[in-house]
């Protein structure tokens, strides 16, 4: 194999490899990157046998070939040569070696058989569907935070990403949560993805699918099966196992009936709450909310360190609350908002409370309140 | 083939019943499992008799001989046939079992011993003019004899389970059953202070072989029972112990707890007492096990020798042949006495570490003999110091060893500019701080020697009990689940976890009932983040059957202050300024526990002068 491409193009493709890549593999051949080159293109596919990504990029290829090499040491290799750099490499075959030169450096690294390298099973897609970057990059990135960290719960580790019927119509819904609080987000479905079956997208493919989602002019091809899910680029494939577990009935966690309307600025809000939280060094920040008429109290009491309180201008017209709150559990449901006010509506101090951006329905997220 | 055999009935079992050597043999085997058991048996006998002086000897592991002599008020001639009579005894009228003082009173002993080996019982009863002896070989029993015997009993077991082969065969080496009787005569002995006890291997009859020699310890309960306990279980442990004595509902725990730094790698050094009784009772052992939970690693096991009484009405021992499990009226009570009063006393030894601490580096301190040419190495110098420094590096490193702030105080305490930070070292326990080396230790002054301090282990315990100090004062927030976990257990453990719903609701526990054998977990303690709510409560629910109060959550929860206190806690490497490491004396002084960091290290080592000065040898 030879071949010789520009750096920048190298680098992007090395970056998304070896994220895939986990640092420390007690199989070797998953530190690798699998490169191989053929006509004018050459492509880098990574895997940690859940999640496998591929990338293609245009290169001058003058000899055919496949090889792998460690893809946390190219990578860093690439990162550290000269921007504008013209990157060769080249492998003869037999000595086991990758030749890299990039103007007067070079490097010699260790290559394993590219038939080792393990090529995630296709598998036969039931839906496929093609959904704008920018209405995945919504749906994803205002869930995300609710997914669960607890692994023995692995059904809620990841964002549950299926077809559902809201009041305005059939949606692509994405659903995260993690037993304390829940997001979630609708988009209009795309015509081709009635069929689509629910499925529950892994932490880390979210994190890695997010990289292909910045360009907002980009149509994602996204093909689900029972079992996996392809994200799809001209130039960029992330195939993803999914959580196999049953994610759980979310709907009636989600509380209709709430009344007691709180509105409040995002901004303002976070930023207070973050203030009063200060006094308290606990993991467990428990802020308190006091409402009367168009005046909101946040308030926090640390036996040890102190107190805190600060007042709100909101609009609320409802009877006197006391409710208290995680307060990484606020902050994080008010960095959702970017638009419009936040709109809180309670029920009692021991019910969830539900929380949307003015009155955007395709939004909602729910907490529930901390006894303090 | 098989087809044409014949089908045979097998022949129908017929009931009978066993003869009165068969029934002893049975008993026996309940009684006396192996050679230790029955010396347990004749020694309590002994005690009850009121004997002062109390010899064992066995050969062979007990296999071949046992003989235990005392000097108790004995057996008058014409009782001894009836001794070894099933359910004879003196020390049960047959009408009150919930009254028993004595160690026996079943009346099963003598006889089953008799089923099992060939038994003399030679005895003379107080007052008598002569003893008398008698003999019993399974079913064949001898007749009364005058013996020559100047008082008291003695009881020859000759041939221990020799009826019983089957027995005899699954008996270990006579070493292992040496160790046992070894073994249950110590236990015996802590509960008998004012008891001589002398326990001798006989195998050869030509050199006896003296195996352990307590003389009677007589002085009040503490006096005598430290001094019985120092030549048992080692002679530091009555410095290293600190003494107990609870009452509570008129139940009463004395004895004699280590402090943490005394600990043991397993749970061999613990001596449970049941109204003198020793028993292994797995409800006692959780007890002490959990109130030393919040000073000693996992891995670690407390040293204790623990007498609880009990008035006989509220406890009954008839529940186990040998008598080693009891049964208590009010479990609850009893642990509660038991973590209440050890966790009291060991909150009151506050800084105390132990004694050994200091002793095992004095042991490091001292130069290798073999190396009499070589500069004298401190112990801590650890990697620094070269394996055999050449001669002119000896100053060098000597220097980088002290390269602490050692210049900012000066080493004359008479020149002290600032009296607030000088305070007189004679009246505090921890001293004065004179330096910091490595960044690490403090070095103090006090009245009579020097102590060390690591200042991230004792800083981190400080922290530690500030945190638990400030959950205490203001409660667990809990944080309310969006999904409730409904959790299904077994129905013991259902019941048991929502008898405790109340006090787990104090911890930010809230639990409902969801039909017989399931509960809604609906609030977890907010400080545990994100839990697994199944998992905890099987755990909590364990932790309840063995009878930890409110399932170990607690215990729980202060790990996760046990960890934010390591974070937020003074690190190694940190220099400190004088005012600084005397603020960490002064808070360790007033800390309870502050002696070992949270997983049971020492924070701290005292030299004592006398130490140092034999060190160098001026002493």
């Amino acid at each position: 194999m030879k071949l010789s491409m520009e750096r920048s193009a190298l680098l992007r493709a090395m970056s998304r490899a070896q994220s895939v890549v986990e640092r420390r593999n007690t199989i070797p051949i998953l530190g690798n990157v699998l490169i191989e080159a053929e006509g004018d293109k050459v492509s880098f596919r990574a895997t940690d046998l859940d999640i496998e990504v591929i990338d293609r990029a245009p290169a001058m290829v003058n000899k055919a070939g496949a090889t792998t090499v460690s893809a946390h040491t190219l990578h860093e290799i690439v990162r550290k040569l000269p921007d504008g750099a013209m990157v060769e490499l080249s492998d003869d075959g037999l000595s086991g070696r990758l030749e890299v030169r990039a103007g007067r450096s070079h490097f010699s690294l260790a290559t394993l058989p590219r038939e080792d390298f393990p090529i995630m099973a296709s598998s036969e897609y039931s839906c496929n569907f093609g959904c704008p970057a920018p209405v995945l990059r919504r749906l994803f990135d205002k869930a995300k935070f609710a997914i669960s960290t607890e692994e023995t719960r692995y059904y809620l580790n990841g964002v549950y990403m299926h077809a559902a019927t809201a009041a305005s119509g059939p949606v692509l819904r994405c659903v995260a949560t993690d037993g304390h609080r829940l997001a979630q987000i609708d988009a209009e479905l795309p015509e081709d993805a009635r069929e689509l079956p629910g499925v529950i997208v892994p932490r880390k493919t979210v994190g890695e699918l997010r990289k292909l989602l910045d360009d907002d002019e980009m149509t994602i091809a996204v093909s689900v099966s029972e079992t996996k899910v392809r994200f799809a680029t001209p130039d960029v494939t992330l195939t993803s196992k999914v959580i196999d577990g049953t994610f759980p009935d979310y709907a009636r966690v989600i509380p209709s009936g709430n009344t007691k309307r709180l509105e409040v600025d995002a901004a303002d809000f976070a930023q207070a709450v973050d203030r009063v939280a200060t006094v308290s060094s606990e993991r467990s920040r428990a802020v308190k909310m006091a409402l009367d008429e168009d005046r909101l109290v946040l308030s926090v009491n640390s036996p040890d360190s102190g107190a805190a309180d600060e007042e709100l201008a909101v609009a609320y017209a409802d009877e006197p609350l006391e409710i208290g709150f995680n307060a990484k559990y606020l902050l994080e449901i008010a960095g959702q908002v970017d638009r419009e006010n936040a709109v809180f509506l309670f029920d009692s101090p021991a019910q969830p409370t539900l929380m949307r951006e003015g009155n955007d329905e395709t939004a909602v997220y729910v907490v529930m309140p901390m006894r303090v | 083939m098989n087809a044409e055999s014949p089908k045979i009935e097998p022949a129908l079992p017929v009931i009978r019943q066993l003869d009165a050597a068969a029934q002893n043999r049975i008993a026996a085997g309940e009684v006396v499992e192996r050679p230790a058991s029955a010396i347990k048996e004749l020694v309590e006998n002994s005690l009850d008799a009121g004997a002062t002086r109390i010899e064992i000897a066995y050969a062979d592991g007990g296999k071949r001989l046992i003989r235990v002599s005392d000097d108790g008020h004995g057996i008058p001639a014409d009782a001894l046939p009836l001794a070894l009579s099933r359910h004879a005894t003196s020390k049960l009228d047959g009408t009150d079992f919930s009254n028993i003082l004595t160690f026996g009173f079943r009346g099963e002993a003598l006889p089953s011993l008799g089923a099992v080996g060939r038994l003399t019982l030679t005895s003379r009863a107080r007052g008598a003019a002569e003893a008398a002896s008698l003999t019993v070989r399974g079913e064949a029993t001898g007749s009364v004899r005058p013996a020559a015997l100047a008082r008291g009993t003695v009881v020859e077991l000759e041939g221990l389970f020799s009826a019983t082969p089957a027995r005899l065969k699954f008996l270990r080496s006579d070493r292992a059953e040496a160790q046992a009787i070894n073994d249950t005569v110590r236990r015996l002995a802590m509960a008998a202070p004012e008891t001589a006890i002398l326990l001798q291997d006989v195998s050869d009859p030509a050199a006896p072989r003296q195996i352990l020699r307590l003389d009677a310890e007589p002085g009040d309960l503490f006096e005598g029972l430290g001094r019985r306990l120092g030549a048992i279980i080692g002679a530091e442990f009555p410095e290293n112990a600190l003494a107990i004595d609870s009452t509570r509902e008129g139940l009463r725990l004395t004895g004699y707890a280590a402090l943490p730094t005394y600990s043991r790698g397993a749970a061999v050094a613990q001596y449970l007492f049941v109204n003198g009784r020793p028993v292994r009772d797995r409800l006692l052992l959780g007890a002490l096990r959990a109130a030393y939970m919040d000073v000693l690693s996992r891995d670690r096991h407390p040293v204790a020798a623990l007498f609880l009484d009990v008035p006989p009405d509220l406890v009954d021992v008839n529940v186990h042949p040998a008598k080693a499990e009891v049964r208590f009226r009010d479990p609850g009570l009893v642990r509660g006495l038991v973590v209440g009063a050890l966790k009291q006393a060991l909150a009151g030894a506050g800084h105390r570490g132990a004694t050994t601490t200091g002793i095992g580096m004095l042991g490091a301190f001292r130069p290798e003999t073999d190396q009499p040419s070589a500069p004298y190495r401190p112990a801590w110098s650890g990697a620094q110091a070269p394996a055999r420094p050449a001669p002119g590096t000896a100053a060098l490193f000597t220097r980088a060893l002290w390269s602490g702030r050692v210049e900012e105080l000066p080493a004359e305490p008479e020149d002290a500019p600032d009296p607030e930070t000088r305070p007189e070292p004679l009246d505090l326990p921890l001293g004065v701080a004179r330096a910091q080396i490595h960044e690490n230790y403090v070095v103090a002054q006090t009245g009579d020697g020097m102590v060390i301090v690591d200042q991230h282990a004792a800083h981190e315990r400080l922290v530690y009990e500030r945190l638990k100090a400030q959950r205490a004062a203001s409660g667990v927030p809990g944080q309310m689940l969006l999904i409730p976990e409904v959790v299904e257990l077994d129905e013991a453990a259902t019941a048991r976890l929502l008898d405790a719903a109340e006090d787990l609701a104090a911890l930010g526990l809230a639990l409902e009932p969801f039909g017989g054998n399931a509960v809604c977990l609906r609030e977890t303690p907010a400080i545990l983040g994100e839990v697994d709510g199944r998992a905890l409560l099987a755990d909590i629910a364990d932790a309840l059957a063995e009878g930890t109060a409110a399932g170990g959550l607690e215990a729980r929860i202060d790990a996760i202050l046990s960890r934010m206190a390591c974070h937020g806690s003074v690190r190694s490497g940190r220099r400190m300024s004088a005012q600084e490491m005397n603020a960490l004396l002064r808070e360790m002084e007033a800390t309870p526990l502050s002696g070992q960091c949270n997983h049971g290290r020492p924070t701290y080592v005292e030299l004592k002068l006398h130490d140092i000065e034999r060190l160098f040898g001026r002493r």
